[in-house]
């Protein structure tokens, strides 16, 4: 099954967005974001369902998060979303 | 052990800042630097107290930047504010912590406002300096010597009429009377974690209204791969590892406070200041009281105030004696010579504590 990856720069972002889709019933789940994803080096991402990705990325704005980027993540292809 | 020290820190703290300490022990490992349950349940317990944090001095929890101490916090806002040669507005009744990093940057310090429990003054005075133009302005919201509660509100809407960033040292003041960052419009507002707040030692808050100069650099769990410290907040304020278990003391501290009401506190403690006031005056003791007062009262002593101080540490009363890391403000009271004895209440201010301090009172004082 496919998933979205929301990547964040850092911790506290990412566990504050954790919160905010959490509270709007969204399942999403906090991880490290794969070393080769992040050029910069280190950071946390939030892995949810295909289809709630547009509407976390709105959310997340909507409350003032900051995140980097949005993947479409499936078994053997990753693809930036422009959302 | 009658503990009226709470200027210097809180202690006897409720027991559940202690109990959070251990479990953060148990089962906390470094927050921000990995993906497994020990270090992910550290960001949690992390989180919890920046948005505690957060809520109680409204402001966005990332703007919560976790310190070792108010005196650090203190350090990097005045860093980020002030450059040598900068002029800079302080209030008569400033610490060390203040003073000290303003005299090694080399800025042109000018003090306004010098009057005890006097709020009109204060303001006159600050006013006046701010028209002459400054770059920026430090001022404490309590004094740590004598309980002065300064008109903060005022003082910092004067700041925003004359356009100066300005920074609040809330070392007395937070967890006894509300700051708030949003309402204030500072620039930065430093405060200890182990005083009011009911936190540990080795705890501190620094909100952010500003993005400051960091004033350690290292890891910080994010953009690893750059040499220069992250742009964004918490993390340009937060090198190398955060005291997790203190946070999670913090954090209970806090909760703990916002149970049983900052107000109330307050009030007890005031209460038990005008007490001993009306008793040592009878006394024929050197009070210094005022209208604004929090729950902090200074004295000075016929004798010597260290040797006062020993005194009533032999009949279990723990007090604080000499300048209190504050010349500035003894310069202000004219007390820089003989120093105050400081009988500062706490979060447990009750009317026994108080009859036990007299009772040794009347044996110290009156000998």
């Amino acid at each position: 099954m496919n998933n979205c990856l929301i990547t964040f720069r850092s911790v506290t972002p990412a566990q504050r967005g954790e919160g905010v889709l959490r509270r709007a019933g969204m399942d999403c789940a906090l991880q490290r974001t794969p070393r080769w994803m992040e050029e910069q080096g280190c950071g946390y991402s939030l892995r949810l369902r295909q289809v709630d990705g547009a509407r976390a990325a709105a959310l997340l704005r909507r409350n003032g998060i900051s995140f980097r980027k949005v993947y479409l993540q499936g078994e053997n292809f990753l693809e930036e979303l422009s959302v | 052990m009658i503990y009226l020290d709470n200027g210097a820190t809180s202690f006897h703290k409720p027991p559940e800042v202690a109990q959070a300490m251990l479990r953060a022990m148990r089962t906390c490992a470094n927050p921000g630097r990995g993906g497994h349950r020990p270090a992910m349940e550290a960001a949690k317990v992390v989180l919890r107290c920046r948005e505690r944090a957060a809520q109680l001095f409204q402001c966005q929890p990332e703007q919560v930047v976790f310190t070792g101490n108010c005196t650090q916090g203190l350090n990097t806002a005045i860093r980020s504010l002030v450059k040598p040669g900068s002029r800079v507005v302080i209030s008569g009744f400033e610490h060390n912590a203040v003073t000290r990093p303003l005299h090694a940057l080399g800025a042109r310090v000018s003090v306004a406002g010098r009057k005890l429990f006097s709020p009109e003054d204060t303001l006159e005075c600050w006013e006046t300096a701010l028209k002459k133009g400054v770059d920026a302005a430090v001022f404490t919201h309590m004094s740590n010597v004598f309980g002065y509660i300064l008109p903060m509100q005022e003082m910092a809407a004067l700041c925003r009429q004359y356009g100066v960033p300005f920074v609040i040292d809330a070392a007395q003041s937070a967890g006894v009377l509300p700051v708030s960052l949003e309402e204030t419009g500072a620039a930065y507002i430093a405060m200890p974690g182990h005083k009011g707040l009911l936190g540990p030692q080795g705890t501190g808050l620094l909100l952010c209204g500003q993005m400051p100069e960091p004033l350690l650099y290292g890891g910080t769990g994010s953009l690893s791969a750059c040499r220069e410290m992250p742009d964004f907040l918490p993390d340009r304020g937060e090198a190398g590892t955060l005291n997790v278990p203190g946070i999670a003391g913090l954090e209970a501290g806090m909760a703990w406070l916002q149970e049983k009401g900052q107000s109330q506190i307050l009030a007890r403690q005031k209460k038990q200041v005008t007490v001993c006031t009306d008793v040592l005056t009878r006394m024929g003791v050197r009070v210094f009281s005022g209208p604004c007062q929090s729950g902090t009262l200074s004295i000075v002593p016929s004798m010597d105030c260290e040797e006062a101080a020993a005194e009533f540490s032999r009949r279990g009363i723990a007090l604080r004696a000499g300048l209190h890391c504050a010349p500035l403000a003894h310069e202000s009271a004219g007390t820089h010579q003989t120093g105050t004895l400081r009988i500062s209440f706490g979060h447990d201010a009750c009317p026994m504590q108080t009859a036990r301090f007299l009772e040794a009172a009347k044996e110290v004082l009156q000998k």
